[in-house]
């Protein structure tokens, strides 16, 4: 405690007495900001639970219209793109600059990965008429799969449910690339090292829940 | 200064748990296509929780990391749990004691609408409808 | 400002430039911004409750039509409840003291707290934008399908309280890991001042409940622009859903306020009565238990909104249980007085003040949690008497005291004790005699938000307005001797209350930019009276403090 001031690296911050109390306070805090994602996520858990109990046979109809092949790829670009910060991390703890670049690229890559697979999905379901409220309107064949019969009340509900659910989901991802886009330049910069590198291990965090997230979001929506 | 050692998770259990976590994501796509009756919808929540779990603790080394982030995640899923549960309460039960009228606003549109295709005549319309 | 330091560096006079203001990290400033701007909305929502009080004065028109007075008691109660209840007592006093009676240099992230300021401010600039826009009249709680069929000024108020939210979530996030972390060496748990537990407490709730108004108020955007059909019963989506989701963020919300004040009074009561905190731990505890219980009890204000029975019983029965704590700490802030040697300074008035008024809430609450007594009663004005009860009479009596306690430490000056005195006498008799007779009219079937209203209930509208006006002067004037303070206030000693917590023994008046000149080593309990004579040796008071305590 004593020696506060006495070396004090760039990254320590005044108030702080030590490196280790900054880093603690930091993940501490990512972790409370985490468990406000997750509530914020809770809300479309409930709307969704309650209209399945609710309208069970129509949630497992429209879940025909979404396609699990596209699902579970983008599943699996997330999860690889988990990995790739995991790894990331420990070559930041390493003191492994390239390692850690090169990881966070692949990330970013991963998570761009998504997004388009998602916007493929989206405008196929926008292209009959499967939009989220008002404009809802079912119609056209196409791949053998007759779009007018899923225009069956309580459908919309579904369909609202999916967009925002994962429209919340996709702005999640689109967030986490501009996280990465920065963290990748601070580390082009050299500014982590195993004695540094809260930035990384935060938005590693962040991406994971992400992650966590879809993990749900794919059976409920694609699969059950 | 006291310097507690971060923990650092080796590539080769990071690859282990990736390799498990795309395995499991086949398994349920798979499982999926059955038809396990009442267990399909268990089986896809029971792997997607142990997909999560891998995440939550190897991933995100939660394992290893302060105890006191392991009991905010924890609080976090809890509070969640409240939600989903009170609010089933209600919505599991709605009507049971029957002082309100059954399905929602729309349901009756649309039993009305039934009626008035089998009936076109209003006075009819009226005769039949069932106080619901 | 600068002279009351008699030359010494202290957070107001190190750098004056309006930029050090307005870019500051500095907790005890950034709590100074935060003072200003809530006060600014407590009197725009006052104001507004004042033109309503007079608008009820008699049946029929008085001086505003159906329409605005509709607008009038909505944007009263958003104003009131969004921008100054919920960030007064955590933002202001939180933000000023927390990290002083820590022995922290500052919260753990500064810049995090500067963005959560802006972020309010924001926020509640979009909320009112809705005055301008007009057309929110259907209450504060913009249920459906009513919100979603009129106007676009909901358009504002949601995303106003949406992003004032992300404010709110920042705070609590920040305040959570600041007691945690920041801590000064020896500050044990249960060492920590009452005001720090509660704090702590609000913290968690605004942490866990904010995010859920956030989505809340998404979906309900949402439903009124793309008609999602989740909320709106016309296209197959449930209202009951949307009073679910709005009560499961808003009921623990009361106690974002309440708790607060809780911490407010206990600090209050320890100091005035010169006497350790009677049964302390439990004290400290029920502000958890508090947080926790408030959480699952947002249905019972949906008893008559037709959820079924089974949650309907359920809630009313955990709501019972939300009296055990709360009694546990009326019952040893009244032991704590027995048994100590009470001073009547002006925020001692407010926490006596506030033990009469806030009881009578509470007890109301347990009333109204009771399913058969709700049915008659709900959506009446004994609810509204209730509500005020708790919150004015709970939350903005003890931030009054809370204020009155922490004025000299803020600026180094004393206010006029004998103008104190009677504007606290002013605030409780107007308070009383605003809401009162509204717990009878209330009972006696007078409906709350109504425009018109029988001949009958007249007298005790009459009352009530009344009332109201002896509350804004006693208001008024506290801000007049307040204000009177900072040109002419007395100069404040380092510790003019005696009290024993770090912002008032380790630190100058008014505090040091950086807090403390060399970081304190706690040793004993934040009301350790009997430990801590020597203390006052400089301080005022410091033989009737020796006499008093055994």
């Amino acid at each position: 405690m004593a020696n506060a001031h006495s070396d004090h690296p760039a990254h320590l911050q005044h108030h702080f007495v030590s490196s280790e109390q900054q880093f603690d306070a930091a993940k501490m805090g990512m972790w409370l900001f985490l468990v406000t994602e997750i509530l914020l996520f809770s809300g479309m858990f409930v709307a969704y639970i309650v209209y399945r109990t609710w309208h069970p046979e129509v949630f497992a109809h429209s879940a025909e219209l979404l396609d699990p092949f596209m699902g579970g790829l983008n599943t699996i670009v997330l999860l690889a793109s988990s990995f790739t910060v995991a790894l990331g991390i420990h070559y930041a703890q390493k003191d492994n600059k390239k390692g850690l670049v090169i990881n966070l690229i692949l990330t970013f890559l991963f998570a761009l990965t998504f997004l388009v697979v998602k916007y493929f999905e989206y405008t196929a379901k926008f292209e009959h008429g499967v939009f989220p409220g008002a404009a809802f309107d079912p119609h056209g064949v196409s791949h053998g799969v007759d779009y007018a019969l899923y225009n069956i009340p309580y459908a919309r509900q579904f369909f609202s449910i999916y967009f925002v659910m994962t429209g919340i989901h996709g702005f999640h991802v689109l967030v986490g690339m501009g996280l990465f886009t920065w963290i990748t330049i601070r580390a082009l910069k050299g500014e982590f090292s195993s004695a540094y590198y809260t930035p990384v291990e935060n938005c590693g965090l962040y991406w994971h829940l992400v992650d966590i997230i879809w993990i749900f979001l794919f059976p409920l929506l694609y699969l059950i | 200064m006291s310097h507690a050692e971060h923990h650092i998770s080796s590539i080769k259990m990071l690859s282990i748990v990736f390799g498990g976590l795309v395995f499991l994501t086949v398994a349920t796509v798979l499982t999926a296509q059955l038809d396990l009756g009442g267990l399909n919808v268990p089986l896809a929540m029971a792997i997607a929780v142990t997909k999560a779990s891998l995440v939550v603790v190897i991933f995100m080394a939660l394992k290893w990391d302060n105890k006191v982030n392991a009991v905010i995640f924890g609080i976090g899923l809890l509070f969640v749990a409240v939600f989903i549960s009170f609010t089933l309460l209600d919505t599991l039960f709605r009507g049971d004691l029957s002082n309100t009228t059954e399905g929602t606003i729309q349901d009756q549109t649309l039993e009305e609408e039934a009626l008035k295709s089998r009936e076109p005549d209003a006075a009819a319309l009226e005769f039949n409808q069932i106080p619901q | 400002m600068s002279e009351s330091a008699s030359g010494t560096i202290n957070y107001l006079n190190h750098d004056k430039s309006i930029k050090s203001w307005l870019l500051t990290l500095d907790h005890k400033r950034i709590g100074i911004m935060y003072l200003i701007a809530v006060s600014l909305a407590f009197l725009a929502g006052g104001i507004l409750a004042i033109l309503v009080r007079i608008e009820l004065m008699a049946p029929g028109e008085t001086i505003m039509s159906a329409d605005a007075y509709n607008q009038s008691f909505t944007l009263h109660a958003v104003l009131m409840i969004f921008t100054f209840i919920i960030p007064a007592v955590p933002a202001v006093m939180g933000n000023f003291v927390l990290p002083l009676q820590i022995g922290a240099k500052d919260v753990a992230f500064p810049r995090l707290n500067l963005a959560s300021f802006y972020i309010y401010v924001l926020g509640a600039v979009i909320a009112m934008a809705a005055l301008l826009v007009g057309r929110i009249d259907g209450g504060w709680t913009f249920y459906t399908p009513y919100s979603t069929s009129v106007g676009d000024g909901i358009l504002f108020v949601t995303t106003g309280v949406f992003v004032m939210g992300f404010s709110s979530i920042l705070t609590g996030l920040n305040f959570i890991v600041t007691v945690h972390k920041m801590r000064a060496p020896g500050l044990t748990w249960n060492r920590l001042p009452l005001f720090i537990w509660s704090i702590y407490a609000t913290a968690i709730v605004q942490v866990l409940a904010t995010p859920v108004i956030g989505i809340t108020m998404l979906l309900l955007f949402l439903e009124k622009f793309m008609h999602i059909g989740i909320f709106d019963p016309a296209l197959g989506g449930d209202p009951v859903l949307f009073q679910h989701f709005f009560w499961f963020y808003s009921h623990p919300a009361v106690y974002i306020m309440i708790l607060p004040a809780f911490g407010i009074i206990s600090d209050l009561m320890g100091t005035f009565s010169r006497h350790q905190v009677s049964g302390y731990k439990f004290v400290a505890l029920s502000s958890v238990a508090i947080a926790f219980l408030g959480f699952l009890v947002w249905g019972h204000h949906m008893f008559v909104s037709g959820q079924s029975a089974t949650s309907s019983v359920v809630f009313s029965l955990i709501t019972y249980l939300i009296g055990i704590p709360t009694g546990v700490k009326v019952i040893n802030w009244v032991s704590t007085m027995y048994r100590g040697s009470v001073q009547l300074k002006t925020p001692m008035l407010y926490a006596i003040a506030f033990l009469f008024t806030f009881s009578i809430g509470g007890f109301t609450g347990i009333m109204l949690g009771v399913l058969a007594i709700d049915i008659h009663l709900h959506d009446t004005y004994f609810v509204v008497a209730h509500f005020h009860y708790v919150m004015m009479g709970g939350n903005v009596i003890a931030a009054l005291g809370g204020l009155h306690y922490w004025w000299p430490k803020i600026t180094g000056k004393m206010f006029n004790e004998k103008l104190g005195k009677i504007a606290a006498g002013l605030v409780f008799f107007g308070f009383n005699l605003t809401f009162f007779p509204q717990f009878i009219m209330g009972a006696q079937g007078m409906p709350r938000r109504y425009y018109d209203y029988l001949p009958e209930f007249q007298g005790y509208h009459l009352l009530s307005t009344y009332g109201s006006w002896v509350l804004a002067a006693g208001l008024f004037l506290i801000l007049g001797y307040l204000l009177a303070s900072l040109i002419n206030g007395k100069k404040a000693g380092l510790n003019p209350w005696g009290a024993l917590t770090l912002e008032w023994t380790h630190t100058t008046t008014p505090p040091h930019p950086h807090n403390f000149l060399e970081t304190p080593i706690v040793t004993r309990g934040a009301y350790d009276f009997h430990l801590a004579k020597e203390l006052f040796a400089t301080g005022e008071e410091v033989s009737e403090v020796v006499t008093s305590t055994h």
